[in-house]
């Protein structure tokens, strides 16, 4: 924990104003570390297979119980964390803390701090796994590559349906949402991660010509209805949510990379969590 | 359902009949079309919602003239612009919408002077004289609340219904079925292309329960339930609680709906509780639909 907060290259944050915040959240900080496992978010499955491999210490996205800790949600985008009665004699609650407490896992949050960096870790892990680097527009100017700005690129011309087809190929995931038309071209997209709200996706609609965003998720009933707009007003030919877990985990794999040069005395591992859904759409075939 | 129908069906006159002290004087003023203002229809709804009208509340007019007369009304779950050319092409300049019309819970618009999206739509609004009103926050405390009566009915549960105490306590017992078969199901009976699912597909299912907003709600509820139902909850709460679930042995399983095919019925019903009391304007359900539809 020391040594990540010494390497991260930017001031330490070490308090949000209201939920979780970059630390442990759960376990001994004493304890001595046999692995580390990043990954999204820290599922019962999660927390099992680093168990079996060896590694004590998780670092993630997500926080273990189901809530990002926040007492006064901001719109709708976050809702508050349960009543601590509640959660305390929640079945599914203690069933996990007993399986952290009993094979003394520390759960390790890194979130903030990994996104302020100048380099954008989460975008440059989604890019990479769709191997599009060479489509980036930034690589044309003088700026860091992957500045969190850096959102465009210039693909071979193809469509909204055979963008998102080949997004869930390459993620192989399943759960992939899209608005707009199957058929409609596609030159320029903006790749972002994450939930996307209204006003980022204005900001980067600024730039023009820009034909489709990748997000993880928005706020369904305000960035959903928004670009369904967009489309209709043809502004704009389509958004296509990923799901945040597909979105953010290629990140993960990305940090995974980056602590590989900070720590070597113990293993590091990436074990994604995977999409928590399936489709219909995939049952049927 | 034909533009301009305003007959009252067998089961309205029903419940017109039996309620005729607080219905009868509305009827008697019965006019032409094109004789009601948005604003007297909203009074209308004031008075039979049976609820007291509380503020601050956003049910209120968004955007357009409450006080000019009205072509008809369409109810539906969110005034999208291809909603609203819809309407408008079925000579219906009245939108009651369950939801914003400008893509944020309280329709802030200042943030969006700037957006050349909020122009285009409020230009179609202004050059087709479209009134917008939002009905949510008194619709949803109509007793039983007006959404899940809609909810309900699409459904086919009418009969497996149980309210509880609070807003989303609402149990069903259905007759038994696999999560596959009732997700199929709820797919064609409530229209919607986006359904996300957790759980064992072949899952026997016969207890249901609404997991409401929040991660509090499916706490509460989970443990009565083989399935949970949300559409209005944030991937890292009730998904990944669900998946821990049965991670951890639980025979448990979880449909999440978009937003719209959670509530969008209720809006159906809208239509049809509005015939009760205003018969001077055609009255329509016209569905948004499900903003998303998923690759194969």
């Amino acid at each position: 924990m020391n040594r990540i907060q010494k390497s991260v290259g930017v001031p330490w944050q070490s308090q949000r104003g209201d939920g979780y915040s970059d630390g442990i959240l759960a376990g001994d900080p004493d304890t001595s570390v046999t692995g580390i496992v990043t990954t999204f978010t820290p599922t019962f499955d999660v927390l099992r297979r680093a168990v079996d491999s060896g590694k004590n210490t998780i670092i993630c996205r997500e926080a273990p119980f189901y809530s990002r800790g926040e007492r006064a949600p901001v719109g709708w985008r976050n809702g508050p964390a349960p009543a601590k009665d509640l959660l305390e004699k929640d079945a599914i609650h203690l069933a996990k803390k007993e399986f952290i407490e009993h094979n003394k896992v520390v759960i390790i949050r890194l979130t903030e701090n990994w996104d302020a960096r100048t380099t954008d870790g989460q975008l440059q892990g989604l890019a990479r796994s769709f191997d599009w680097g060479h489509y980036h527009t930034a690589t044309r100017n003088g700026t860091d590559e992957y500045d969190p700005r850096n959102v465009y690129f210039d693909m071979p011309n193809t469509t909204v349906g055979r963008l998102a087809e080949e997004l869930k190929d390459k993620l192989k995931i399943h759960a992939i949402r899209v608005v707009g038309d199957r058929a409609a071209a596609v030159s320029k997209v903006a790749l972002t991660h994450g939930l996307l709200l209204v006003p980022d996706a204005e900001q980067i609609l600024r730039q023009p010509g820009v034909d489709v965003m990748v997000a993880g998720d928005t706020v369904e009933w305000e960035g959903g209805p928004y670009f369904q707009d967009l489309v209709t007003a043809r502004m704009v030919k389509g958004l296509i949510l990923l799901g945040q877990e597909a979105s953010e985990e290629a990140g993960c794999g990305e940090l995974a990379t980056w602590l590989k040069l900070i720590v070597n005395e113990v293993p590091i591992e990436w074990i994604p969590a995977g999409e928590p859904f399936w489709t219909l759409s995939e049952a049927s075939r | 359902m034909t533009v301009g129908e305003t007959t009252i069906s067998r089961r309205c006159f029903c419940q017109l009949a039996a309620s005729s002290v607080v219905f009868g004087p509305t009827l008697m003023r019965a006019q032409a079309p094109g004789r009601i203002s948005a604003r007297e229809v909203v009074t209308r709804i004031k008075r039979n919602v049976g609820v007291p009208w509380h503020t601050p509340t956003s049910d209120e007019f968004k955007i357009g003239d409450p006080d000019a007369p009205i072509t008809g009304i369409t109810t539906t779950f969110m005034s999208t612009l291809d909603l609203l050319q819809r309407s408008a092409a079925a000579g219906n300049n009245f939108v009651i919408s369950h939801e914003p019309t400008f893509w944020s819970a309280a329709d802030v618009v200042s943030a969006l002077r700037d957006d050349p999206l909020y122009h285009h739509k409020v230009d179609f609004i202004e050059k087709n004289k479209m009134v917008v009103f939002r009905f949510h926050d008194h619709w949803h405390a109509h007793r039983p609340d007006g959404i899940f009566i809609g909810w309900n009915r699409a459904m086919g549960w009418e009969r497996c219904v149980r309210y509880g105490p609070d807003p989303f306590s609402i149990a069903y017992e259905i007759p038994e079925t696999s999560l596959r078969q009732l997700a199929l199901d709820m797919q064609s009976k409530l229209n919607v292309h986006s359904m996300r699912i957790v759980g064992d597909p072949n899952l026997r299912i016969t207890r249901v329960g609404h997991g409401g907003h929040y991660i509090a709600q499916c706490m509460a509820t989970l443990p009565k339930v083989d399935l949970l139902i949300v559409g209005e909850s944030r991937e890292w709460e009730a998904a990944e609680y669900v998946r821990d679930a049965i991670a951890a042995g639980q025979k448990k399983a979880l449909i999440q709906l978009p937003h719209e095919g959670g509530e969008e019925a209720g809006m159906r019903y809208c239509a049809e509780w509005l015939k009760t009391f205003v018969n001077e304007a055609p009255i329509q359900f016209i569905p948004s639909g499900d903003p998303f539809w998923i690759p194969a």
